[in-house]
């Protein structure tokens, strides 16, 4: 299960965040677990560059992509290696939609895109599409290219 | 998105960086949401608005039921548009809103028009949309679409349908499961993704039938499976399917280990790295098995990618726990790791050094580690911490470095919970590693002297206490413990002025100087510190006034607490307090299991004083003309714990006669007990006649109670014997909502364990401040003068405690410590035996080459009665000869025992029988079962040796092992060292713990006949393996429910019921 994915600006503001099967009274403690992992970790990180932690039984891969962190977290078969597989996914549809490593302003303009990318991506909590072309077709509810 | 919103936040002052959600407020939002209903739809502009919205959701906002109902019904209205943008973000808002039950139906229709729809991308949406918010009732209507879809040609739409079908199973499992065929179809698919989901769903459907899984795995495993998801799905379900086919093949290659190595050679990282892990954990995996997993995770903890090495090097972490060896060819790359960027990959690293490393390595690493400490946040140098403490544990002898590496780390910077972990790991290592302690204790000292913690700092000061006094010179503590009265906060003073009366009480030549440090103390500014200094200084007989003896100071300081301090809501009720007296502490009731962890808990002692009791029997009328009480025993427990009715005992000596107080506590909240009484049968007794009995009128739920016995001795003689007890009682149901009991009672009765009656209940543990004064000042005609052989030993501490604990005396001066590995010991003892006699007793133990033990015992004046008798039976070459026991005495043993006929008849033969029977628990329910073992014809020792029992300070039995079906695995390797002559002997048998099994090792001269060993003059060897996890439980210790010593020498290893404790 794919627990959360969110994205923080460079701040920690939270730009978009979402639970699958988190109870909600554990929400924020993870939001700011997860703000304060970026904030001890991501100083200087190359964009795209992959950074993994892991808290109790949950995997955490997360990582910077221009202004933008990226969390994902993950149980059972989401480890590290399948979570790295969701963040790439999302950080290439991510640089798909904004044309490049986005800027805080950026990403926000392009934010209803990007929702619908992570939609297509992440379905409560199940990984569904990994290529980006594919998903920037289904966005535009535009059938894939290799049927 | 070019909505102009105003510029509010200061911060941001350069134009390009400013949101576009900069002062969005939800009130707003929603006025905007109404172009929702506009008849000429914007399609830009709604997007707009719904990105708004998901903005505002994804902030965690919520709407309220109207506001979410209102944005709903709006939203409903865009499928009139047909632009394909907006129709997207539809179908995301409706699914962000999660419509209720009520509402659902407003979509229904068009989602289902949507489902048939000749656009393909319209279809795979409104199914994924209608899954999400359908209910059962609906999901019966569009099945037939959605099996339709499973097997559609578009991917998408069929990914679509099988993702849904996933979820949909939590919640409809009936008729997904109808889905099967469609499924199996859609695995054929040439789509790599619709093939993962595929299988995904078709396991999840068939997972409770192993059959059906076996036949997926096999099939797929032969086939191609072109998705790296998929493939690393069925190797998860491989795995599973070898684990559970793992009991049928017991011979030959263990099956699909081709597949799974195959997989390390794909292509897919992620294949290769599943296929690793997966090799890594199969059950009882071989070294051969292991190498090519292994290699492959070399590989990748040098990949530059950081997932790679996390993921390996944790696995490798977890294989080291296991299989230390198969791991070390990595040690060299992984030492590169320490000092990777990714601290989690850099503790990983380290705790697997610690696992894989040995003893010639452990130095090395030590330095690389002291590097690496600095720069890490506390949560992973508790890892870290914790890591060495075990790595401590397993190389007592690199103590040295590893707590100089604890005590350089605890000098530096860190948070409380790390330094915590510090502390608790120097304590743990201070009482497993005897020799680690004085060096451990001086490193707590410098700790405190620079200590923000409070909490820290008082439990060091308690811990100083308990151990410094009775190290080899307690007074270099002193300085540091009464630094903490000038220097610290009021909490740490208090405990610091414990601490300095614990060394007086302890330490006679120090207590002048205690004296002085402690009067100062009066002065202090603190009311509780002044208080207890005071109270120490009385206790301790500062004043002049000998009126307390050192065995009341020291029960005093080092006692726990008679009564829980509980807290409580409810105001008190002078009316609910019981009118007998309740003497009996509650923490006796719990079952003496656990090891105090952390910080040393004090020793348990007896907790109920003499007084209390002393009081307690003289006002009642039967017991008052008894005369002076002269000791009061620790309670002994007559029942186990958590049986219906708790039972415990409590045996008072008086010169003539001796009273049996049974605290009793009913534990049915159902039951009220009236007319308790115990029925003591003192046919094993012959001195002792029962005189009164008093009977408790009613024992209600959980509020203890006690009744008498009281038997007539002859005047001032140490008479012994065994009691057996009957618990009788009547019994009436209580109706628990109203709390009243019923008016009729049933008669009825309940057996309790034996109670016995020894030597050392007439000895009273009374110290004397000066031995050697003591010693000179008694008349040296009434010295006698010993010598005993005591058999072989594990080593000296453990004689000198057994000999302490028989004769029931005070240990003078510390000498009860037996520095390890010393080769003879003096130990000094002081009583008083009954009759008011004063016995100083001197004891000198010498230990040979083979262990064993010779003890010399010197004593003034003579008090030959006791100690002749008892020391004779404890001896190891001097037992004494088997007693008849009666013949009903005898079978009420073997009811209880469970011990056979035959065997009870073979044994008859011999000169020696040990028996045992427990009962053991598992885990969390219970399971009774009798077990018993006959050892015949050997001596105590010999029958201990091979029962795996170790005999502690305290006469207790301790074992070490697990429990199978029918009886205990016992941990560890016990030689026969019988007698020279004996058959047998140089036989052994062991019990090892090795990945996962339990492996059984039998050698001796010798064959089986039938159930039983025959000697002979063939060496026979033979090889057991037992797998763990068929195992019930582990447990680590046994403790004998019975009071007494094992082994009185009777033939008869004390008690034949053993209390198991599981952990």
């Amino acid at each position: 299960m794919i627990l959360a994915v969110l994205f923080a600006n460079s701040v920690g503001n939270i730009l978009v965040e979402r639970f699958n099967g988190v109870p909600a009274e554990e929400r924020l403690h993870w939001r700011s677990f997860l703000v304060k992992l970026g904030a001890d970790n991501l100083k200087g990180v190359k964009n795209e560059e992959l950074l993994v932690a892991c808290h109790k039984s949950v995997y955490i891969v997360y990582t910077v992509l221009g202004d933008v962190s990226i969390f994902v977290v993950g149980k059972d078969e989401y480890d590290e290696l399948a979570l790295s597989e969701v963040i790439f996914v999302i950080t290439s549809a991510v640089k798909d939609v904004c044309g490049k490593p986005p800027t805080e302003r950026l990403f926000l303009d392009k934010y209803g895109r990007i929702c619908l990318c992570l939609d297509e991506i992440v379905w409560t909590g199940l990984l569904e599409n990994t290529e980006k072309d594919r998903i920037k077709r289904l966005i535009r509810l535009k059938p894939p290219t290799e049927f | 998105m070019a909505q102009p919103l105003v510029k509010k936040d200061d911060d941001h002052d350069d134009e390009a960086e400013y949101s576009p959600f900069l002062g969005i407020e939800k009130g707003a939002v929603l006025q905007e949401a109404r172009v929702f209903n506009d008849p000429q739809l914007d399609p830009r502009r709604c997007s707009q608005v719904i990105t708004k919205l998901l903005y505002l959701l994804n902030q965690g906002e919520t709407f309220t039921k109207i506001e979410a109902t209102e944005v709903f019904f709006a939203v409903t209205k865009l499928f009139q548009s047909r632009d394909l943008g907006l129709r997207r973000m539809v179908y995301l808002m409706i699914k962000e809103l999660s419509p209720s039950s009520d509402e659902v139906i407003i979509v229904t229709s068009s989602l289902m028009k949507d489902m048939n729809s000749k656009t393909d991308m319209y279809r795979a949406n409104a199914i994924r949309v209608l899954c999400r918010i359908t209910d059962g009732t609906l999901l019966t209507q569009i099945e037939r679409y959605l099996k339709q879809a499973i097997v559609d040609k578009n991917p998408v739409v069929a990914s679509a349908a099988l993702v849904s079908g996933i979820h949909l199973l939590q919640s409809n499992p009936e008729i997904v499961k109808r889905w099967s065929n469609e499924v199996q179809e859609a695995m054929q698919s040439r789509a790599a993704l619709v093939q993962f989901h595929a299988l995904a769903l078709l396991h999840q459907i068939r997972q409770n039938d192993r059959l059906a899984v076996s036949k997926l795995v096999t099939s797929l495993t032969r086939g191609t499976v072109r998705s790296p998801l998929a493939q690393c799905l069925l190797i998860r379900y491989t795995c599973q399917v070898i684990r559970e086919s793992a009991g049928n093949t017991q011979t030959g290659e263990r099956p699909f280990y081709d597949y799974l190595e195959s997989c390390l050679r794909h292509k897919a990282e992620m294949v290769i790295f599943e296929a690793a892990r997966a090799i890594t954990e199969l059950n009882g995996v071989t070294s051969r098995e292991l190498t090519p997993a292994i290699t492959v995770l070399q590989l990748f903890l040098s990949s530059s990618k950081p997932v790679l090495r996390f993921a390996a090097v944790r696995t490798l972490n977890k294989v080291a726990m296991m299989h230390p060896m198969a791991v070390t060819n990595c040690n060299i790359d992984m030492e590169s790791l320490i000092s990777d960027q990714n601290r989690s990959i850099a503790t990983l690293a380290i705790t697997t050094l610690l696992k894989t490393g040995n003893e010639s390595s452990v130095d090395r690493l030590m330095k690389q580690i002291t590097n690496f400490m600095s720069d890490i946040a506390d949560e992973f140098k508790i890892v870290v911490v914790e890591a060495i403490r075990s790595l401590c544990l397993k190389f007592p002898l690199k103590y040295r470095s590893l707590m100089n590496f604890l005590s350089n780390i605890l000098r530096e910077e860190g948070g409380f919970e790390y330094k915590k972990a510090i502390v608790d790991s120097i304590v743990i290592l201070i009482r497993d590693i005897p020799d680690a302690k004085e060096s451990g204790l001086l490193h707590l000292c410098e700790f405190i002297e620079d200590c923000e913690f409070t909490y820290l700092s008082t439990q060091i000061l308690h811990f100083l206490g308990i151990e410094g006094p009775k190290t080899s010179d307690p007074s270099k503590y002193i300085r540091y413990i009464y630094n903490r009265v000038h220097l610290e906060n009021a909490t740490v003073r208090a405990s610091a002025v414990s601490t300095l009366a614990k060394f007086g009480a302890m330490v006679d030549s120090l207590k002048p100087r205690i004296f002085v440090l402690l009067r100062r103390c009066l002065f202090d500014s603190d009311d509780e510190v002044r208080d207890r200094a005071t109270l120490y200084l009385n206790t301790l007989g500062a004043d002049g006034a000998m009126d307390e003896t050192n065995e009341d100071a020291s029960e005093f300081l080092f006692g726990s607490l008679d009564v829980p301090l509980e807290s409580s809501d409810e105001p008190f009720d002078i009316s609910s307090v019981p009118r007998e007296v309740k003497v009996q502490p509650l923490a006796e009731k719990k079952a003496p299991s656990k090891k105090p962890a952390g910080l040393g808990a004090p020793p348990s002692g007896p907790t109920a004083t003499v007084d209390a009791y002393e009081k307690l029997l003289s006002s009642i009328p039967e017991f008052s003309s008894f005369g002076n009480l002269f000791k009061s025993s620790a309670p002994v427990e007559l029942t186990e714990a958590e049986t219906e009715y708790a039972v415990n005992v409590v045996k008072h000596i008086f010169d003539q006669h001796v009273v049996f107080q049974y605290n009793c506590t009913n534990t049915i909240p159902e039951q009220l007990l009236e007319n308790v009484t115990v029925l003591v049968d003192s046919s094993e007794a012959e001195e002792f006649a029962e005189v009164a009995s008093k009977p408790l009128q009613s024992l209600p739920y959980d509020s203890p109670g006690q009744t008498f016995v009281a038997f007539e001795k002859p005047q001032g003689v140490p008479a012994v014997g065994k009691f057996s007890n009957i618990l009788k009682f009547i019994v009436k149901e209580v109706d628990t909502s109203t709390g009243e009991a019923e008016d009729d009672g049933v008669e009825d009765e309940y057996r309790l364990e034996d109670l016995e009656v020894v030597a050392a209940d007439y000895m009273q543990k009374v110290g004397v401040s000066n031995f050697r004064n003591a010693w000179e000042n008694m008349n040296p005609d009434s010295e006698r003068v010993d010598e005993y052989g005591l058999g072989p030993r594990e080593n000296l501490s453990e004689a000198v405690n057994a000999v302490i604990n028989l004769l029931g005396m005070q240990p003078c001066e510390g000498t009860e410590v037996v520095p390890s590995n010393s080769r003879s010991h003096t130990c000094l003892l002081s009583g008083v035996f009954i009759g008011n006699v004063r016995v100083l007793v001197r004891l000198s133990f010498g230990i040979d080459g083979e262990k064993e033990v010779a003890m010399k015992l010197a004593r003034a004046p003579a008090a030959q009665q006791v100690n002749s008798g008892k020391l004779r039976e404890f001896g190891g070459k001097t037992v004494a000869a088997r007693e008849e026991l009666r013949p009903d005495k005898r079978d009420k043993k073997r009811k209880r025992a469970g011990v056979r006929e035959g065997a009870r008849e073979k044994s008859r033969e011999t000169a020696l029988e040990v028996k045992f029977a427990w009962k053991k628990r598992k885990g969390r329910g219970r399971s009774d079962g009798i077990c018993e073992e006959l050892f015949m014809g050997m001596n105590r020792e010999v029958a201990c040796n091979l029962a795996f029992l170790t005999i502690n300070e305290k006469g207790k039995a301790r074992m070490e092992g697990w429990c199978d079906g029918d009886g205990l695995l016992l941990l560890g390797e016990r030689r026969w060292r019988g007698e020279e002559e004996e058959e047998g002997k140089g036989s052994t048998l062991a019990f090892t713990e090795k990945d996962g099994w339990i492996e059984e090792r039998m050698r001796w001269k010798g064959k089986m006949d039938g159930s039983s060993w025959m000697y002979g003059d063939e060496e026979v060897e033979e090889q057991h393996r037992v797998e763990k996890d068929g195992l019930g439980c582990r447990f680590d210790e046994v403790v004998p429910v019975i009071e007494g010593p094992i082994g009185e020498g009777k033939g008869d290893l004390g008690s034949p019921d053993f209390r198991v404790s599981s952990n």
